[in-house]
């Protein structure tokens, strides 16, 4: 019965020719080195194969890149998968260098396999295409810059450069039609040029091959081990540790998502390690030389390799070992010193690695507030709305011109000629205990520069706290305490949610105090008592909506009216007005974060 | 030197294991949407105010939410419709209300159940399931066939509870989804991810 199926297969199909062909040796018998084009293909199906499985969860736009990436790696196996296909892709870049240098030092080029030849040669720069095209795909900052830089450079191609650019990256910037089109090239066309290379190289091994028969008349002696199994389990195990080795880099490492694309966001663009031999190649080249290093060299390096055939039968025996092996002493060495240069120069340049931390902190904390759920219109926002990242930004950008933030610590920012307060912890319980001490009020950091460092409330806590009668002094500073957290309690901070809530007795005793004995209404509104006009209101003090109000405009009738000093209004027009020095978004993102609140 | 066999097997072991590193995780990862997630299966929800539900008169209500499709989290999408049906009249005694609130997803595929033109009874627009005002599937359907609904209405758990502040009384419901097409009403656990 099983043989009646095989016998209608083998009719139907004709397989039992391919089977019952007499075995292929290896003239110089199985060998280790032989290994490299086995372990060259199987990682390729492995590359495919994981390429397959990232398809099902990856999203090829701006807004869903990035969080269909961060969302595959938080799936079973996504990151793994994920580990494998980036690690598998520099794999695979390392074991065609190593096939290519493997067929030139044993002569597999010459007749009548120069085609052979051609294919694996053409397999390395089309593999360094196909990583420079999936690399963008995560919409990363890194990804984004890289492709930028590369499609310039093929711009930089005389005359029909920039127009194969614009078709690249579909119009003027990176952006949702440069991820469509890298996809398709990375998903659909390279794998089709390679798969044709791959049947090209396939025909030529099965048309060239060599069978014991074969092998007997050409005067070999002894008998020849036919190549399966004894090569294939060579190739197998050979590429069984490879694979080990890229799983487990996967495991250990996993693949790097760095932040979100933004145009905002610093940049500290470098090429994969496999192109910096490039990159610092085209260093030396300024100007118009620069295609001397991007397209002439390279292609040149190509085309030496393609005539390799030509090249060998015109020179002895001799002759050809020297220029084989020499050319890939040389080759091998100058590819090390040009990678590694720029790597070492990197390492030493301090401002590079201070931004490659800051790069890296940014990445951790897009992926920090990712966890919270990624907004539809995409993760490039996370960082934007985040009032941690923006803050310092905004407030060197407008406050900083007057105001500080140091922390205790005395790290912050401070501008050129600080002529305000110091903000940091503003609202908090240190700060305002700092305020109503008579030592610190006026110094720099609080009123010390501004108009009020001779201004009633200065006069104030000077004469009525710091001239008080040294026996009353221990029980006034013990009320004041208590005023302090009343107050501070208004602002509602995140900070102090516990012990704001701990100290409601004390809040309620300072309240008393700030209304009654202390008498700070006489001067400030404060809930209901007291009445606006002489000093900013102190309801809701530091609390996220008193604040935005107070910035907007401090010379509003609830705040400094016209004893204001110099501090501008940042949102006196009504509404999100462009009229206004901050935005309604950015007032609020520097408020959340003088406060805290991220 | 080794057997041919022998270094056949050794080939057959290194491809099955390389194979094997590769094609798991990539099954575990195809099979990844069947993990259920026990979170957020009820969504307690408070409906309608007990004073705004007319007596007999069935209201329907949008639950608004948010949620997640992937890898992006939508803020304010209608995760659900519900009828909400007050049985007895007003009393002095709002906690002891007699409210009836079904889900609007027909038991049979999950259309949206509306009213029907007289007012008098439910009905899904899909394949014509008829429900009377009790949730109860009738025994034919709209168009006079087998009733295709294979149960009745899928009741939801809710409350009369008194908001703290305002002091008014309100329906609170607890929102999930069942199962479509089986006599059984089994709850129908959210998707993994």
């Amino acid at each position: 019965m099983w043989h009646k199926l095989v016998s209608w297969l083998d009719d139907r199909t004709g397989y039992r020719s391919v089977t019952a062909l007499p075995p292929r040796v290896l003239p110089e018998g199985p060998s280790w080195t032989a290994t490299s084009g086995g372990c060259l293909f199987w990682m390729l199906v492995v590359q495919g194969l994981t390429g397959l499985a990232l398809m099902t969860a990856y999203s090829p736009s701006v807004a869903s890149g990035w969080a269909s990436v961060y969302f595959l790696q938080q799936l079973p196996a996504g990151s793994f998968l994920r580990g494998m296909h980036y690690f598998g892709g520099q794999a695979l870049i390392i074991l065609a260098a190593l096939h290519i240098v493997r067929l030139l030092l044993a002569a597999s080029y010459r007749p009548p396999r120069e085609l052979l030849w051609a294919a694996a040669v053409l397999l390395l720069p089309l593999l360094m295409t196909w990583a420079v095209t999936g690399n963008p795909l995560p919409a990363t900052q890194k990804g984004f810059a890289q492709i930028d830089v590369e499609s310039n450079i093929v711009g930089s191609t005389p005359v029909i450069g920039p127009m194969l650019r614009t078709m690249l990256v579909g119009g003027d910037q990176v952006g949702n039609l440069t991820l469509t089109h890298l996809y398709v090239l990375h998903v659909a066309l390279l794998p089709l040029v390679a798969g044709l290379l791959a049947l090209v190289h396939f025909q030529q091994i099965h048309r060239h091959r060599v069978t014991a028969i074969a092998a007997g008349t050409a005067g070999t002696t002894g008998p020849l081990l036919p190549y399966w199994p004894h090569q294939t389990v060579r190739n197998l195990s050979a590429f069984a540790v490879v694979l080990a080795v890229v799983a487990t880099l996967a495991v250990r490492y996993a693949a790097p998502l760095d932040a979100p694309a933004d145009p905002d966001l610093h940049n500290v663009p470098r090429p994969e390690w496999y192109f910096l031999f490039l990159f610092e190649l085209r260093s030396y080249f300024v100007g118009p030389w620069e295609m001397i290093a991007t397209m002439v060299i390279p292609a040149a390096v190509l085309v030496l390799l393609l005539a390799m055939p030509a090249i060998d039968s015109i020179c002895s025996r001799r002759a050809s070992r020297v220029v084989r092996y020499g050319l890939v002493a040389i080759g091998l060495s100058a590819w090390a010193t040009l990678t590694v240069v720029p790597i070492v120069r990197d390492g030493r340049d301090a401002e590079f690695q201070a931004a490659k931390v800051e790069v890296a902190e940014l990445a951790a904390r897009a992926r920090q507030l990712a966890a919270q759920g990624i907004p539809p219109e995409g993760a490039g926002l996370l960082l934007r709305r985040d009032p941690k990242v923006q803050g310092p930004k905004l407030f060197t950008q407008h406050c900083a011109s007057c105001h500080t933030h140091i922390d205790p610590s005395g790290k912050g920012i401070k501008g050129d000629e600080p002529t305000a307060s110091n903000l940091a912890g503003f609202a908090s319980r240190a700060w305002i205990g700092g305020l109503l001490d008579p030592k610190q009020i006026t110094a720099g950091h609080y009123f010390g520069h501004t108009a009020f460092a001779d201004g009633e409330m200065v006069d104030w806590v000077t004469s009525t706290i710091g001239d008080a009668d040294p026996d009353e002094r221990a029980e006034l500073d013990a009320k004041i305490k208590q005023v302090v957290i009343a107050l501070s309690a208004e602002a509602q901070l995140k900070s102090q949610q516990g012990i704001d809530k701990a100290d409601a007795q004390q809040i309620a005793a300072g309240t008393e105090l700030i209304k009654e004995e202390i008498g700070c209404t006489d001067c400030h509104r404060f809930h209901d008592a007291g009445d606006l006009g002489s000093a900013p209101d102190l309801t809701g003090y530091g609390s996220r909506q008193w604040l935005i109000d107070f910035v907007g405009q401090p010379d509003h009738e609830r705040f400094y009216r016209d004893s204001n000093d110099r501090m501008p209004a940042f949102a006196a027009h009504p509404g999100d007005s462009p009229n206004n020095l901050l935005s309604r978004q950015d007032l609020a993102l520097i408020v959340d974060w003088l406060r805290g609140q991220w | 030197m080794i057997r041919r066999t022998a270094l056949k097997w050794l080939c057959a072991t290194f491809a099955a294991a390389s194979a094997a590193v590769v094609a798991v995780p990539v099954l575990q990862l195809i099979a990844a949407p069947l993990r259920r997630r026990k979170s957020d299966q009820r969504r307690v929800r408070r409906v309608a105010r007990l004073g705004d539900l007319p007596v007999g008169k069935p209201k329907e209500i949008a639950l608004v939410g948010s949620r997640r499709d992937g890898w992006a989290v939508y803020p304010n999408e209608t995760i659900g419709k519900i009828w909400v049906v007050r049985r007895d009249a007003a009393t002095d005694q709002p906690a002891a209300a007699k409210v009836d609130v079904y889900t609007a997803e027909c038991p049979h595929l999950g259309c949206t159940i509306g009213l029907g033109p007289t007012g008098t009874e439910f009905l899904c627009p899909c394949h014509k399931a008829a429900f009377d005002l009790q949730g109860q599937a009738l025994p034919s359907d709209a168009l006079g066939y087998e009733n295709p609904a294979p149960r009745n209405m899928d009741t939801l758990v809710c409350r009369i509870v008194q908001d703290q502040a305002s002091q008014s009384w309100w329906v609170e419901v607890e929102f999930e989804k069942f199962e479509y097409g089986i006599a059984a009403k089994i709850p129908r656990m959210s998707a993994g991810g």
